[in-house]
């Protein structure tokens, strides 16, 4: 065998070596999660109230938690995300401020989230008396994933073409009107997307939850109760050793829904995609 | 004259484009404007629908009079005027949504915005068709009004963008080499269309297509390196130009 077709491959055989590897590291950790876990699912541990420290019974609460403290996230950080991006898109023009914006933005989504979770803590927790809560907690995660929804939203609305833009301006549409009715819709699915990633990262948010929401037990009354997501709970049912058979099923459900999130998002796109293109 | 142009100067970042131009357009005429790459052609088009300003950089100096009334002048609003003055682009962009809704897009925002009157769904449907009719392609179109505008053929999309245009009802219509990307058959049905168009609208059409130009046009301007060189009769601009460098152009000795 000659010299380039050893070396072509050698290169085949490493690049499919990565990929396996890659693929079977998350391969492990779902099956080694889920091989624990799911012996421990049941109607009661899905949908009953822990009992005895979290020892038995079940994470009714954190599922509940884990959902409305996400969902509240996303919904102060989508509007803020998404005026954002149209803002440094379509209404500014490339300059020094808005890259030093960007830039600002990029830093923003490196930080650690224990440091959001310190924020959260020292500001919305005891600064402005908000105490554990789920609105302490969720106004530290819609911070958290803040510049992820605004550099996905960007990227969705620079992808729209100017053409769109310069017709819609030409029949007569003031720039507000062509960014509702041109640029939004059809940058739409990009935007879902950055929702679906930050919807995730909230479902499995540990650091920043714990300083903020607190890890109360109950289910939540209001937006001051705090709550327990089942992240929380896991670290803490393994941390403290109270049940590490209920902590593998709790990773189990956390597993299954960031898993649930994530085809949902796939779906999504694909009927907004196809709507579009009939 | 329903576009009286004086002095037009108009510059981006500081370079010159279009360097000092007075024209004029009479009411239900084509004018064609032709000249080689590179002569502001489109830079004077956009400058009727006030187009030129949304880039950044642009200064504009001299007036655009339509119907005596100066384009520029402080308190017109360019959105209200781009109502009046349509314009038809380069390249065939239907915007991604169905063959209606883009032939509506217009009318419905300017009921939005108070410039028209409520419209029905009937007579939408009614001002849809007409301007499909039009632009000769309700034939075409008719049964799948629904599908989206992206589906159709080049041809096709372009001519459902000059219907898009008309549905603004607009005075006059700008036609930025409408035909560049078309094929002679639609090309044939774009020019079909200017004539029985000229009866109701004042049409501007640039166009890299000498013989378009001879075809479909009224008079005919020659602009080179943002100037204008001749402008008369077109029959006199092809046959017996005043200007060495307008009958070099229309023989195809240069550009």
């Amino acid at each position: 065998m000659n010299f380039h077709k050893a070396s072509q491959a050698v290169a085949v055989a490493a690049l499919a070596a990565a990929t396996v590897l890659s693929l079977a590291v998350v391969a492990f950790i779902i099956v080694f999660v889920l091989e624990r876990g799911l012996p421990q699912l049941s109607a009661e541990f899905l949908f009953g109230l822990p009992r005895n420290m979290g020892k038995a019974g079940g994470i009714f609460p954190a599922i509940v938690g884990t959902f409305v403290l996400s969902l509240m996230a996303i919904g102060i950080a989508l509007p803020l995300g998404v005026g954002t991006a149209v803002y440094l898109s379509e209404y500014t023009r490339e300059t020094g401020l808005t890259r030093a914006i960007r830039f600002g933005t990029d830093c923003l989504a490196g930080i650690p989230s224990i440091i959001f979770g310190l924020f959260g803590y020292v500001f919305f927790v005891t600064t402005l008396r908000m105490g554990w809560s789920l609105i302490a907690g969720a106004l530290t995660l819609a911070i958290m994933v803040l510049p992820t929804l605004i550099r996905t939203s960007e990227e969705a609305i620079r992808a729209v073409p100017a053409s769109w833009r310069e017709v819609s301006l030409s029949v007569g549409a003031t720039k507000w009107d062509t960014v509702r009715k041109v640029v939004l819709p059809n940058a739409l699915p990009g935007i879902v997307t950055g929702v679906m990633l930050s919807l995730g990262r909230s479902i499995g948010e540990t650091a920043a939850v714990i300083f903020t929401a607190g890890s109360s037990f109950r289910l939540p009354k209001g937006v001051f109760d705090s709550v327990r997501t089942m992240a929380v709970h896991f670290y803490i049912l393994a941390r403290e050793g109270v049940s590490v058979e209920k902590a593998y099923g709790t990773a189990a459900v956390l597993v299954l829904s960031v898993l649930a999130v994530n085809v949902l998002t796939y779906w999504l796109m694909n009927r907004l995609i196809k709507r579009k293109a009939r | 004259m329903k576009v009286a142009v004086r002095g037009l100067r108009v510059s981006f970042g500081g370079a010159e484009a279009i360097r000092g131009i007075t024209l004029d357009v009479a009411a239900n005429r084509v004018l064609g404007i032709i000249g080689p790459a590179g002569s502001a052609k489109t830079t004077f088009l956009r400058a009727l629908n006030r187009m030129n300003e949304l880039k950044h950089g642009c200064k504009t100096e001299g007036s655009v009079l339509i119907d005596g009334e100066d384009v520029y002048a402080p308190g017109i609003d360019p959105v209200v005027l781009r109502r009046r003055v349509g314009m038809v682009f380069a390249m065939p962009v239907p915007l991604p949504m169905s063959i209606f809704d883009n032939v509506a897009y217009g009318p419905r925002l300017a009921v939005r915005h108070r410039a028209s009157p409520h419209k029905t769904k009937a007579e939408l449907d009614e001002l849809v068709e007409d301007c499909l009719r039009s632009a000769f392609l309700w034939d075409e179109v008719k049964d799948r009004l629904d599908t989206s505008g992206l589906r159709l053929s080049g041809g096709q999309q372009q001519r459902l963008c000059l219907a898009r245009t008309l549905a603004m009802r607009p005075e006059i219509i700008l036609l930025d080499e409408p035909c560049s990307g078309l094929d002679p058959i639609s090309t044939a049905k774009i020019e079909e269309a200017l004539v029985v168009l000229k009866e109701r609208y004042t049409i501007v059409l640039v166009t890299n297509n000498t013989k378009q130009a001879a075809r479909a046009s009224d008079e005919t301007a020659f602009f080179l390196m943002g100037e204008l060189v001749e402008v008369g009769a077109t029959r006199k601009i092809f046959t017996n130009p005043s200007d060495k460098r307008t009958e070099d152009y229309v023989t195809g000795r240069f550009g």
